[in-house]
């Protein structure tokens, strides 16, 4: 094939996947859109009759809230891996996830930043948690991890929103091209008349590099300042330096599960075959399951410190985590993030997308449920017996965080139809 | 406008170009319009490297001060001691100016690549003119706009 034919056939495909959405998509863009309701209506309900209706207790004060925080704020990580720290090493297969995996990080958190608000009980006063200055003349505890988490995940918000936006400017410019009416309107200005001159190219690559470069700490730092919420505290179970990586790690591969578990229905509904081979989803696997290693080992270091600690409060933090009240949760928990992602050794099953999407989706209940065990049965269960409690979630949590989901894919489905879903530019410099 | 090639191949499209640069025009008269960025066009017209790196250093370092700055000052203006810690605190102080350290940075060198290469082009975005995928050499008659 001739190279016009070619670069003209990459822009037809993956515009294609902007053209009018068959009914499956409404369909699953309704149910979005409805859970979205529903999560937003009963936040309403919480607001207005008060932060009882969340199953909160006494000892058990932070929950769902806060796990759907840590779960979607990880999910955001392997974006930012996947666009920033794979451009870094020039990893090929990052153009078939990126511009996917940078849509993922934005929405998830928008979603994730919902959460504390929302867990916070009295949402409008959240702005105490920004240092301005007042008649007053108070200014936020820096000292507090609390503080720490609106500079790291306010940080994170605006780069990867910086990153998304400047990734998609040249194709902006192919949109503005190929498409009519008011979305070619909306497309010229979004693309700021990008013309594709030398000067532009050459600034863009060095804009480029350097925000990959800022935007690669941050996959270790955000989430790192996110488990000192739990480090900071003396609570049995959350107490450990090894929350930072363990977290990092736990980021990273519920993540990589998310851009699976989004791409393989993308590229199965948008055809997407010559883009996103198999191959690229064997170097994504390879990375699922590295990260399940990591995973697994933190599990055993958690264990093995409080089985030979010497700490009765922290032996018995993970004698109730694994035997206690909660103990199935432990127990799915490991068996979807250690064991399932084990059969990935497998090459015949790296390949198998099917396979691969359930393997992704048991990775995110698991981390989910991580997330849920590390909070709930440590507060539940902490040093004194008189004050040890437990802690079932109302369907106002359960219907919020179902909201949560719905609000995520309900943007997903959007950007889907209205932005290009892979770096067009990025394809024809690789054909 | 003195003269206009347009190609539909990456490898002449550069051949024609390293042909002219080799003739002796100089690098500042071509202008060159690709559908994707081509790093040989760099090394052929050698304009040196993008400025846009020492708005990456100017803001990271303007953030680092900010968050030192805030942090201290803004604990010296009201010197309450919390948690028996001491009023500046440096390590907990660090992950704030780490935090804008980044945030200043990736700021800036966006604003730096918009001044550069000057966007949003009010011109570019009225414009008609479309390239399509073809790669485009324009040489100038004077100096390059």
């Amino acid at each position: 094939m001739e190279n016009a034919e070619k670069y003209a056939k990459v822009d037809r495909d993956i515009l294609a996947a902007m053209e009018k959405p068959g009914r499956l998509y409404l369909a699953g863009l309704a149910v979005a859109a409805a859970l979205t309701v529903i999560g937003g209506i009963l936040w309403a309900h919480q607001i207005r009759t008060g932060l009882g209706v969340a199953g909160y207790t006494h000892p058990v004060n932070w929950a769902i809230y806060i796990t759907n925080f840590v779960f979607w704020v990880g999910i955001a990580h392997s974006g930012t891996l996947i666009s920033a720290v794979l451009f870094l090493f020039r990893a090929r297969y990052r153009t078939s996830f990126n511009r996917a995996a940078e849509a993922m990080t934005v929405f998830a958190l928008m979603v994730a930043g919902m959460f504390p608000l929302i867990h916070l009980g009295r949402s409008w006063v959240f702005y105490y948690l920004i240092p301005y200055p007042t008649q007053r003349q108070l200014w936020v505890n820096f000292r507090s991890p609390l503080i720490w988490d609106v500079f790291a995940v306010g940080t994170y918000f605006t780069v990867s929103v910086v990153f998304f936006y400047v990734g998609m400017l040249p194709d902006f410019a192919i949109a503005r091209r190929c498409k009519e009416g008011i979305r070619k309107k909306i497309y010229t200005v979004l693309s700021l008349g990008w013309k594709g001159t030398d000067r532009e190219w050459r600034h863009y690559g060095m804009l480029y590099l350097f925000l990959a470069a800022f935007a690669t700490p941050l996959v270790a730092s955000v989430h790192s300042v996110v488990s000192w919420d739990f480090a900071m505290s003396i609570v049995p179970g959350w107490h450990t330096t090894l929350f930072a990586p363990y977290f990092v790690a736990g980021a990273i591969f519920s993540g990589t599960a998310m851009v699976i578990t989004l791409v393989i229905p993308l590229r199965k509904a948008m055809h997407l075959h010559d883009y996103i081979t198999d191959d690229h989803f064997e170097s994504i696997a390879k990375i699922l399951l590295f990260t399940s290693l990591i995973v697994s080992y933190a599990y055993i270091v958690e264990f093995g410190m409080a089985s030979y600690g010497e700490n009765i409060f922290e032996m018995e933090a993970f004698r109730y985590r694994a035997l206690g009240e909660f103990r199935y949760l432990t127990w799915a928990m490991i068996f979807c993030n250690s064991l399932v992602p084990l059969t990935l050794f497998a090459r015949r099953l790296r390949r198998n997308t099917a396979y691969l999407l359930v393997v992704s989706l048991l990775v995110n209940v698991g981390m989910w449920l991580e997330r849920f065990v590390i909070i709930v049965t440590s507060l539940a269960h902490d040093f004194d017996p008189y004050v040890w409690g437990t802690y079932r979630p109302t369907y106002v949590e359960v219907g919020i965080s179902l909201g949560s989901f719905g609000l995520f894919f309900m943007l997903y489905l959007l950007f889907v139809k209205n932005l290009p879903v892979l770096s067009i530019t990025e394809i024809k410099e690789h054909l | 406008m003195a003269e206009r090639m347009v190609f539909e191949d990456r490898d002449r499209f550069l051949e024609a170009l390293r042909r002219r640069v080799r003739e002796g025009l100089p690098g500042e008269r071509i202008r060159v319009i690709t559908p994707f960025g081509v790093p040989e066009v760099e090394e052929i017209l050698s304009p040196g490297r993008s400025n846009v790196r020492f708005f990456a250093l100017v803001g990271a370092a303007c953030g680092t001060a900010a968050g030192f700055a805030l942090t201290i000052l803004t604990s010296l203006s009201w010197p309450l001691i919390v948690g028996g810690k001491p009023v500046v605190s440096f390590p907990p102080f660090i992950i704030i100016a780490f935090a804008l350290t980044i945030l200043f940075g990736a700021l800036s060198t966006f604003a730096g690549f918009l001044l550069l290469s000057r966007l949003p082009s009010l011109r570019g975005i009225r414009s008609e003119e479309e390239h399509g995928n073809a790669f485009v050499i324009l040489v100038e008659d004077g100096e390059r706009r």
